[in-house]
């Protein structure tokens, strides 16, 4: 999967609003504009944005191809009948140009992974969203990317002594229940101890920020992201 | 030499509580999104992810339950791979593989889950909620879930209606089984010291 590699690429000097706001106004460009030249025009961005990147297609390729192999089918599926004659070109067709459009979103979506790191994307939500609920928020993000590793290890070894312990023969709903009524008795357990950690440190609403600023650069890709999600409005006129 | 005097504002006791089960169930949410066990035959695996929405809803109720799915997709978009199959980022969240509706789903579904079972914005004690009440609120998020994400998955993948509820039915019977299974843990007594 794609993360954030350190870089000077001109991704990585962009602010992170300005990058969310593209792939929101690319994501609504495309949905409203299902046509071949919006189309065009949305994969040169795509392919645009992951060069800016210094990401080689190829890689955005491998780290989505799961999604990418799903998408695939959706035209055949979309043709086939369940009686003659069996198989339909036009929903196939129109199924194949929905499921184009995206594409160029899951590449700029890859240049911002590769080109903005955690800490930024949270400054960034405690920037956009006001108040406490903002501080929450950019807060909370930084706490479950810090504890998702230790959550998902937790689970996993659950999972593995239910099965040394031959839970394999029990029926997969009464394996699913043990597993979970476990996890969330750990997760619990780590929560308490969270909190007990937070308020001994004092945790208070005035935290300090990583330090974000638009530069000269931000301005052409704010312009063109706020022109892509207004696109549908701006295109009636 | 100046120096700054600001005064501290403490979060209050009740709100890290909240706060640090969120966070916690947005975690246990993403962990159990990478876990699913296989069932003999032609059904679908038996993933594990609406747990978390089940969860959030029964634990946090409407508010923090929503807030605790709100930083699992957020971190997802950051860039965290927590989303099933370990895909991540805003792109996979709106169009992705089409099953983004059902993430905005979970979210939604949680906030309906916690509403009905604790029919104001503070959770109470789960002990003093009744079966039907939880089965009725559990059971509301999962149509929550399927109204979302099936219209959803129809509007990215070009598929009809008819046909994109297709493809997901194979999951209903399944859902509706983890429901029950999360009523189960909570009448066995698991949660009551939430």
């Amino acid at each position: 999967m794609l993360s954030y590699r350190p870089g000077d690429t001109f991704a990585h000097r962009l602010d992170p609003r300005s990058k969310l706001l593209v792939q929101f106004g690319l994501a609504v460009a495309v949905v409203a504009h299902p046509t071949v030249p919006w189309l065009a025009g949305a994969t040169v961005l795509g392919l645009l944005a992951a060069a800016t990147a210094r990401l080689s297609p190829l890689a955005v390729v491998r780290s989505y191809r799961v999604v990418l192999v799903v998408l695939a089918l959706a035209p055949l599926l979309a043709g086939v009948t369940l009686g003659p004659p069996w198989f339909r070109v036009d929903p196939a067709l129109r199924s194949a140009r929905l499921v184009a459009r995206v594409v160029p979103v899951l590449f700029v979506s890859a240049a911002y992974l590769r080109s903005t790191p955690v800490r930024e994307t949270r400054a960034a939500v405690q920037r956009l969203v006001p108040g406490k609920a903002g501080q929450l928020l950019g807060v909370g993000t930084a706490l479950v990317v810090r504890l998702f590793p230790v959550v998902l290890v937790d689970v996993r070894e659950i999972r593995d002594a239910i099965r040394a312990r031959g839970g394999e023969r029990r029926p997969p709903w009464e394996r699913a229940r043990l597993l979970v009524v476990r996890s969330l008795e750990r997760t619990l357990a780590r929560s308490d101890r969270l909190g007990v950690a937070l308020r001994a440190r004092c945790f208070a609403w005035n935290p300090t920020l990583p330090p974000l600023a638009f530069a000269r650069a931000d301005y052409p890709v704010l312009a063109l992201g706020l022109a892509l999600a207004l696109s549908p409005v701006l295109t009636r006129f | 030499m100046s120096q700054q005097h600001e005064s501290v504002e403490l979060v209050g006791e009740e709100t890290v509580k909240h706060f640090t089960t969120a966070v916690l169930v947005a975690a246990l949410t993403a962990a159990l999104s990478q876990v699913s066990i296989p069932i003999p035959g032609p059904l679908p695996p038996f993933s594990l992810q609406p747990f978390g929405m089940f969860f959030a809803g029964l634990l946090l109720g409407p508010l923090w339950g929503g807030f605790a799915l709100t930083l699992y997709i957020l971190v997802g978009i950051a860039g965290v791979p927590v989303f099933s199959n370990g895909n991540a980022g805003l792109g996979y969240v709106l169009v992705g593989q089409g099953t983004g509706g059902f993430l905005v789903g979970f979210l939604v579904g949680a906030v309906v889950a916690g509403a009905i079972v604790h029919r104001g914005v503070e959770p109470r004690s789960l002990s003093s909620v009744s079966v039907p009440v939880q089965l009725t609120g559990l059971f509301a998020a999962l149509v929550v879930v399927y109204a979302i994400g099936v219209p959803w998955l129809s509007a990215v993948t070009g598929f009809p209606l008819p046909r994109a509820a297709g493809v997901m039915a194979p999951y209903v019977p399944l859902d509706l089984l983890k429901l029950g299974i999360a009523v189960a843990i909570v009448e066995g007594g698991y949660l009551v010291r939430r």
